[in-house]
């Protein structure tokens, strides 16, 4: 449009001096021209920043939920908007979200708001629907029955010592999985903010509290050294170390991490360096047995009844012993 | 100076100016991905914990709005880009690390959407 104005601006002034006007009609021309130009200049430039900006994604369905008229997608690099990662969007049409499962492979188109403060997805096409039977066959994992011994592999603690499951035998134990970096509220950080509760509330009773222990495993082995998981649980218990005493944090081998994770009904994989995951709370017996399982929906209180309950049985005596006696 | 030199002037001068100001649009469509980049980030990242109550967890996150227009942020550290970007990487008390999960330019993006919460 620029060139065209110049072009008609030559023009139009070749065509005033063959026919002899006088230079101030070509001046009035000319700045004329130039107001004019400048404006479209103008408004073009306004209308390229408040313009939406569209992007290509492609990527795979982890979820949806209807009820927010967001799908989670894994999805590649999108250039000039987001980095490869797993993020929830909102589907601009609502239907579309019922046609769409978890596994479905996706294009789609992500619609930047001009002003850059909303986005959203539109023309959602579902590319390849395969992958809808292998989220759906993901066999749950195989749980240790309640009563059956828990496993006996090493796990290292916050200080870098090892110890085992069965080391604990004579108290109750509440174990549960987290990963330090977990960024959701309602996952790690929740599991760990209640067994704090546990901790404390146990701490008021000390015949309670020689009876039981707690135990929180990372299923990030890779980064939660024991320095991390020191770092961790001093958080979680108001800096003071001697909390460990009750309080173990620990981490294992990936390999053996697979088969605690199998045994106590844990799924987790890493995608993305973050790590999708479920929760698993398992309450052993003083005999080292599993007396109960826990997953999503539990509370402290309720917990912590249990892990009483479990600790009454324990006949007084002598697992303070038992523990130092078989932990280095 | 001619006519025709004085249009070429001009015109000249009016392709500078649309230039300019394509420029401008230009950049201002960069700044506008970066915002839109590090509320995304945030949306993500940062806003479930941030931007809700979770009474179950053991300390309260705090409310992120106003946080560069106060000298210390709420632990008590000067408000400084570089203490939020290591509080973002390094975590600090219950509050996660983000090691090894964001990239140089999302911590950037962050920070520079950080700074628009009034």
């Amino acid at each position: 449009m620029v060139c065209l104005l110049l072009s008609q601006l030559r023009l139009n002034s070749s065509h005033y001096a063959l026919i002899g006007e006088e230079p101030v009609n070509l001046r009035k021309l000319k700045l004329t021209s130039a107001v004019v130009l400048f404006v479209v200049s103008f408004v073009m430039v306004t209308a390229s920043q408040n313009k939406s900006k569209r992007y290509n994604l492609r990527g795979e369905v982890l979820g949806k939920d209807p009820a927010t008229n967001e799908i989670t997608v894994k999805h590649g690099d999108i250039p000039g908007f987001m980095p490869a990662m797993s993020m929830p969007y909102k589907v601009k049409n609502p239907s579309v979200i019922q046609e769409l499962q978890p596994g479905d492979k996706i294009t789609a188109e992500v619609v930047v708001a001009g002003n850059g403060n909303d986005y959203w997805l539109e023309n959602v096409r579902i590319t390849d629907q395969s992958g809808r039977k292998a989220a759906k066959a993901a066999a749950p994992p195989h749980l240790l029955a309640v009563g059956e011994p828990v496993p006996t592999l090493p796990l290292t603690n916050q200080d870098g010592k090892t110890f085992r499951l069965s080391d604990f035998k004579g108290k109750a134990v509440l174990v549960t999985f987290i990963y330090t970096r977990c960024p959701m509220p309602t996952f790690c950080p929740r599991l760990s903010s209640q067994f704090a509760r546990i901790h404390d509330d146990l701490k008021k009773t000390p015949d309670y509290y020689r009876k039981t222990h707690l135990l929180t495993i990372s299923f990030d082995p890779k980064y939660d050294t024991a320095p991390v998981l020191r770092k961790y649980g001093l958080a979680y218990l108001d800096n003071d170390p001697s909390g460990f005493a009750h309080w173990d944090f620990a981490s294992t081998t990936p390999g053996d991490l697979r088969q605690l994770a199998s045994a106590f009904g844990l799924e987790y994989f890493e995608e993305d360096n973050q790590i999708s995951h479920t929760m698993s709370i398992v309450l052993i017996a003083a005999d080292g047995t599993v007396a109960r399982y826990w997953s999503t929906e539990w509370t402290a209180a309720e917990l912590e009844h249990a892990l009483r309950d479990q600790a009454a049985k324990v006949a007084t005596g002598s697992p303070q012993q038992a523990k130092q006696k078989s932990r280095p | 100076m001619t006519g025709r030199s004085r249009t070429a002037v001009l015109g000249l001068g009016l392709i500078a100016g649309a230039a300019l100001l394509a420029g401008c649009s230009w950049l201002g469509d960069r700044f506008a991905d970066d915002k839109t980049r590090g509320r995304a980030l945030f949306v993500v990242h940062c806003a479930d914990c941030h931007q809700a109550a979770h009474p179950e967890l053991r300390k309260q996150p705090p409310k992120l709005e106003g946080l560069f227009q106060s000298k210390t942020l709420p632990s008590g550290a000067p408000a400084t880009d570089a203490q939020v970007r290591k509080t973002i990487i390094e975590g600090r008390g219950t509050m996660p690390a983000f090691d090894q999960r964001l990239s140089e330019k999302d911590v950037d993006d962050l920070v520079r959407y950080l700074h628009t919460l009034k």
